[in-house]
């Protein structure tokens, strides 16, 4: 049982190579890489995990037949279902809700709060999670929330950044929503009492965001989401709406007709499903991190499995932009613990720069997301100058303290708290010394297409938040996440209760997923394959090669 | 172009363990920690909480985030040799040799039920839905308790002095793991008390700015419809040249 | 943030000492919500007097009622807290003395007690040091005072030259309580006939009544069970003040204010020829004779309002 040598929490061959960091930042200060040329740009995202070969396959049944989307992505929704239908009794059904919602992050709470809002009455609402209400991406967002709020920066300035952002793929009508709802959603995060940075004269602090034309970011320290999320947890909390933890939902049911009228749901510490039936359903299940997509890691929570996509496409719901994958430049790569955590775009913004392992300046720092973390890629694979860590993993460091060194002494500590907290709990000095980096996967793009009040192509069925396709286009701006989640949420709430006055709880029946199953069976999909994902696999594979099941 | 594919080859090798699970060959250097009190060997660099996942636990309960943002993996430990019960994130901590410990799957506590509008803005809204809080004993031991190193008995305090302003500065960063209410002598829910005082102070304390209320107040008359109407009809190359002829705001 | 005696604020007396004295100040959690004017006034009093009352960073609760069980080691660590706040302005010379003010009678008398059995007892001293290990090691050098006191040892021709406007026919009941004398090895006066109210009400000017009923226990924490029983106590506490003549009375608690003011709603229910009496702090009515601006005062939070008394007395102009 030997022990790791660390000096200033890094292994001895690492220190080696921060040595020359240290050594050449004088010289690089002042001496920042140009940015690159449309070709140069061309060329560096040849490496991009989206662009390099043999990560996407097309869809060979379902709505979206004939599209291409990540291998893993296509693999889960080309998935027999978890349950097998014989076993399950759908007659009885143990909750009888008028409005459903699958999903408690900032999309699904908010849905519940505006549905009770909109007249649902409170017992009638419920809201399902596969963990915790509070294990999601909602709770991570850092950076902010966009919203158009001042004179200077009207609602179509916002409208043009966040199409142009998404390369003009965006579905225009949910973008306008999107902008004409944001200084609403501001409005109503104020009455519920988030604490927003606001300065002296009582304005907000608002900041540049990566492609916006204006300062529109909001933000709550360096825990934006955090603060929004456990607000409207609070309030969901305080009015006593009833949910559900630790309990998926693993099936939606249908109709004769193919709307959607419950779902099954799945305890996952006892095993047993229990059968929810709802006059309405708002999906709302958020993103796809963890599966990890071209091996890489990422900044989503535990639970970010693509669940929402496999249910909403078994019963016939239709994806748009499902094709493309935001991977974040500056990923954490050591120490291991780390691994994939988000370090934000703003260090950039400040004065660090991506160096490699000789000391030297290889990229210009604010390259796109998709440029700039290509170009680490490159430097890590092809050129071959990225450092190793001792797990395994390359990177390339991104030298912080530089940014001490152009804003004097003190910045970061008032800048970046939560970071140098996080480093130093791995004895690491960010003002010290640099942190090795990687490209790490961030966002889903698109998703489950809907119109601007979540709505889908199946009735009964609204889809807010990362899960829904159409807002973002092929990228996504930052700070336009949290805002659309809360937007849509809203949205797809409020109609949802306003779809339940006039109509009847629905026969619930599996028929969409038999039919599912019969395409399945043409295409030749192995039955082995089983969709929802639910959790991640993470256990060691000694320990799960011992495994039997005795019960 | 095949040199790509296999760049994405060695990428997915690189973290296989990250992403599908440690494998034994990989690993150099081990620890013994005890897990609820069973001694397991794990790999030195892992975390409490991807140690336990490598021991064979499936985590369900105390894991959510993975990135110490959601409170959920509230741990508590004893070093060997050790009086001290310690209190950590699984997620966020480093195992070490010795470490004995066990997760805390849920915290039980009610929070407040109560309508963020009808609330007077005083201290009195703390004696009214938290009436405990005038029980702290100043022991500090939920400050020791503190995974974000929070000093959580001074925001108690500033509740019992009805100092919002105070206990919204000292609370922010909690994550609301659990972990000091569990402690406490005086079974204050300190997470709780800080963020009724929080809303208050977001909603109070903190008002709303008058350029979003113009913003509003524009948006009601409708004063964008029109230009939004054309944007939304807008054929992609006029979108394109409206989007290259945007001006960027000064930077003061 | 928002304490009003700024707008109090007047050139220091020139009293002859260049540098004015700078005491640890620990206000407790009642002078910061409902006894805002017993706070008030009394740091614009000891302003205008030239004493620097410092409040202590990161004071805590002072423990209150809790210091009275003497079993349990673990009740004593609010107040030893606070004590080793007192400690730390005083080391960093932040202050000039390690006697720290209060002014609520009650947390006096948590925080005197508390310092007084712990620094007395080595053994405890060292557990409680131990068991606040994050804290630096209290040295038990530190004090506890009233502000009586301290007003008590100035000068007391410093003290009418601030009188401007003498209390005059104003005639007032000091109220002592429980809490400033006893037990009696912490006390500030003789707890059968106390005078210290006495003495500086005098040099005020005002017409002292004295009354056998000034030590008589307001009923404290009863009035949260029973607060009938307590309007019973103030009843009586009261109307032998009015007997006496008395047209007011004075304390430095807030919780006996609170007794004696407030609960004479209840008085009034079972007594309905009760007359109310107006219950000042005692630095309210120290603010009105040397005439700073009655903002400090903040007589909003009185119950039984005594601006009337003040102004048919002509101790206060008419609309302030
Ligand atoms: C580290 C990080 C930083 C970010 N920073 C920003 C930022 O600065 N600004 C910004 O705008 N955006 C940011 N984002 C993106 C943004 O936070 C998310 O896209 C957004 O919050 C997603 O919200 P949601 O409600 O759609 O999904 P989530 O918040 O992920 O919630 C979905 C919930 O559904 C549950 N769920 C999933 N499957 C099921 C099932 N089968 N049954 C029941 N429940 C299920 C999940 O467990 C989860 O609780 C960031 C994201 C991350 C990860
Ligand atoms: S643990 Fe409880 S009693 Fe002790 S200081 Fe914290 S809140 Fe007060
Ligand atoms: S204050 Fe309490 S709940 Fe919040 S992070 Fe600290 S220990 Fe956890
Ligand atoms: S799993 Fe969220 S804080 Fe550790």
């Amino acid at each position: 049982m030997s022990e790791v040598k660390y000096i200033g929490g890094y292994p001895e061959h690492m220190r080696q190579s921060i040595e020359i960091v240290n050594r050449s930042r004088a010289r690089r200060k002042d001496a920042v890489p140009a940015a690159m040329s449309a070709e140069q740009r061309e060329e560096t995202l040849q490496v991009h995990p989206d662009y390099a070969p043999g990560g996407k396959r097309e869809l060979k049944i379902g709505p979206n037949k004939g599209d291409p989307v990540p291998v893993p992505v296509a693999d889960l929704l080309e998935s027999y279902p978890l349950i097998d239908e014989t076993e399950i009794d759908l007659s009885v059904a143990d909750h009888e809700v008028d409005v459903m919602i699958i999903g408690g992050g900032l999309a699904g709470t908010a849905a519940a709060l505006l549905a009770q809002d909109q007249g649902v009455e409170r017992e009638k609402i419920l809201l399902i999670n596969k963990l915790r209400h509070g294990d999601c991406n909602s709770i991570m967002a850092e950076g902010g929330t966009q919203a158009a709020d001042r004179p200077i920066d009207p609602p179509d300035r916002h409208f043009l950044d966040t199409i142009g952002g998404g390369h003009y793929a965006n579905k225009p009508e949910v973008v306008r929503a999107l902008v004409e709802d944001a200084p609403l959603v501001m409005h109503w995060l104020e009455e519920l009492g988030v604490v927003f940075d606001k300065r002296d004269n009582g304005d907000y602090v608002e900041n540049w965001g990566g492609g916006t034309s204006a300062r529109r970011m909001h933000s709550c320290r360096d825990y934006t989401g955090l603060e929004e999320f456990r607000v409207l947890r609070d309030e969901f909390r305080a009015r006593r709406i009833p949910s559900i933890e630790h309990s998926p939902a693993i099936e939606l049911t249908t109709d004769e007709s193919g709307r959607v009228t419950g779902a099954v749901l799945y305890n996952l510490e006892t095993g047993a499903y229990q059968v929810v039936s709802a006059k309405a359903t708002v999906l709302a299940t958020g993103g796809f991190g963890r599966l990890h997509i071209r091996g890489f890691p990422t900044t989503n929570h535990y639970g970010a499995t693509a669940d929402g996509l496999v249910l909403a496409y078994r019963a016939g719901a239709k994806l748009r932009d499902a094709d493309t994958v935001q991977y974040h430049p500056t990923g954490a790569a050591y120490p291991v613990q780390i691994v994939g955590f988000l370090l934000t775009e703003k260090l950039r913004s400040a004065g660090a720069q991506p160096i490699n392992k000789d000391g030297e300046a290889f990229v210009f720092p604010l390259e796109p997301r998709d440029v700039e973390a290509s170009a680490i890629i490159r430097e890590c694979y092809v050129r071959e100058n990225g450092i190793t860590t001792p797990s395994g993993l390359r990177g390339v460091w991104l030298d912080t303290p530089l940014i001490d060194a152009i804003h004097g002494e003190g910045y970061i500590d008032r800048a970046f708290p939560a970071m140098k907290r996080m480093y130093a709990r791995f004895d690491i000095d960010i003002t010290v010394d640099p942190v090795l980096i990687f490209p790490t996967l961030h966002y889903q793009n698109g998703g489950v297409e809907t119109d601007p009040d979540g709505a889908t192509n199946i009735e009964g069925l609204w889809v807010a938040g990362e899960v829904s396709g159409g807002i973002h286009g092929k990228n996504r701006l930052m700070g336009n996440s949290t805002l659309g989640t809360m937007v849509f949420g809203r949205r797809a709430g409020a109609a949802a209760a306003a779809y339940v006055k006039s109509a009847d709880a629905g026969e619930r029946t599996f028929r969409h997923v038999e039919q599912f199953v019969e395409l399945l069976k043409g295409a030749g999909v192995d039955s082995s394959r089983r969709a929802p994902m639910l959790l991640p696999e993470y256990r060691g594979k000694a320990s799960l090669a011992r495994m039997i099941d005795v019960w | 172009m095949s040199e790509s594919k296999t760049m994405m080859e060695k990428i997915s090798e690189s973290t296989r363990s990250l992403t599908t699970g440690v494998d034994t060959r990989d690993v150099e250097h081990w620890v013994t920690i005890y897990i609820m009190g069973r001694g397991y060997s794990v790999p030195a660099d892992l975390t409490i909480m991807t140690a336990m996942e490598f021991a064979g636990y499936k985590l369900i309960r105390s894991c959510g985030c993975r990135q110490g943002f959601c409170g959920a993996c509230a741990t508590i430990f004893r070093r060997e040799g050790q009086y001290k019960l310690e209190s950590a994130l699984a997620c966020q901590t480093r195992v070490e040799d010795g470490m004995c410990l066990v997760q805390i799957p849920f915290s039980p506590a009610e929070a407040a039920y109560y309508d963020i509008a009808a609330e007077s803005y005083d201290y009195s809204v703390f004696s009214k839905h938290y009436p405990e809080v005038a029980r702290c004993v100043s022991c500090n031991t939920c400050t020791k308790a503190c995974p974000q190193d929070l000093e959580v008995m001074d925001y108690i305090q500033s509740a019992i002095k009805g100092d919002f302003e105070s206990l919204a500065e000292q609370s922010f960063d909690c994550i609301q793991c659990g972990l000091c209410a569990l402690r406490c002598p005086a079974e204050i829910v300190q997470y709780n008390v800080g963020h009724l005082g929080r809303r208050m102070f977001g909603r109070y304390g903190s008002p709303e700015p008058e350029h979003l209320k113009t913003r509003l107040a524009e948006m009601e008359r409708g004063e964008f419809s029109s230009v939004l109407d054309a944007l939304v009809g807008a054929s992609t190359e006029k979108l394109k040249e409206l989007y290259a002829a945007r001006v960027r705001e000064s930077d003061e | 943030m928002t304490s009003e005696q700024t707008s109090t604020t007047r050139a220091a007396p020139d009293t002859g000492s260049p540098k004015r004295t700078r005491l640890p100040y620990y206000p407790g959690c009642t002078l910061k919500t409902t006894g805002k004017g017993l706070e008030d006034s009394a740091l614009a009093v000891a302003e205008t007097l030239g004493v620097e009352l410092v409040e202590l960073p990161r004071w805590n609760c002072c423990g209150v009622v809790t210091s009275l069980t003497d079993d349990d080691l673990m009740r004593h660590i609010a107040p030893i807290r606070n004590m080793v706040r007192v400690q730390e302005v005083s080391d960093a010379g932040l202050v000039d003395d390690k006697r720290v003010v209060t002014l609520c009678s009650m947390c006096f008398n948590a925080l005197k007690w508390s310092n007084a059995r712990i620094v007395g007892d080595a053994e405890d001293l060292k557990s409680l040091n131990d068991f606040m290990y994050l804290e630096e090691d209290y040295r038990g050098d530190a004090e506890v005072v009233h502000f009586l006191e301290i007003l008590k040892e100035l000068d007391p021709e410093a003290i009418a030259e601030q009188v401007k406007t003498p209390l005059g026919e104003l005639n007032v009941a000091p109220y002592y309580g429980c809490t400033l004398l006893r037990p009696k090895s912490i006390g500030i006066d003789d707890p059968e006939d106390p005078t210290i109210q006495q003495e500086l009400l005098e040099i005020m000017g005002a017409t002292v009544i004295d009354n056998p009923y000034k030590t008589v226990c307001c009923g404290s924490y009863q009035t949260v069970q029973d607060k009938y029983a307590v309007a019973e106590l103030t009843h009586g506490i009261l109307s032998h003040a009015r007997a006496a003549g008395a047209e007011a009375v004075t304390t430095f608690c807030p919780l006996c204010a609170f007794n004696l003011d407030n609960r004479q709603r209840e008085v009034l229910e079972k007594h309905p020829d009760f007359e109310p009496m107006p219950v000042f702090y005692f630095t309210q009515l120290m603010a009105v004779a040397f005439g700073l601006n009655p903002k400090c005062c903040r007589f909003d939070l009185n119950h039984t309002d005594p601006r009337p008394l003040l102004r048919g007395k002509g101790l206060m102009k008419e609309g302030a």
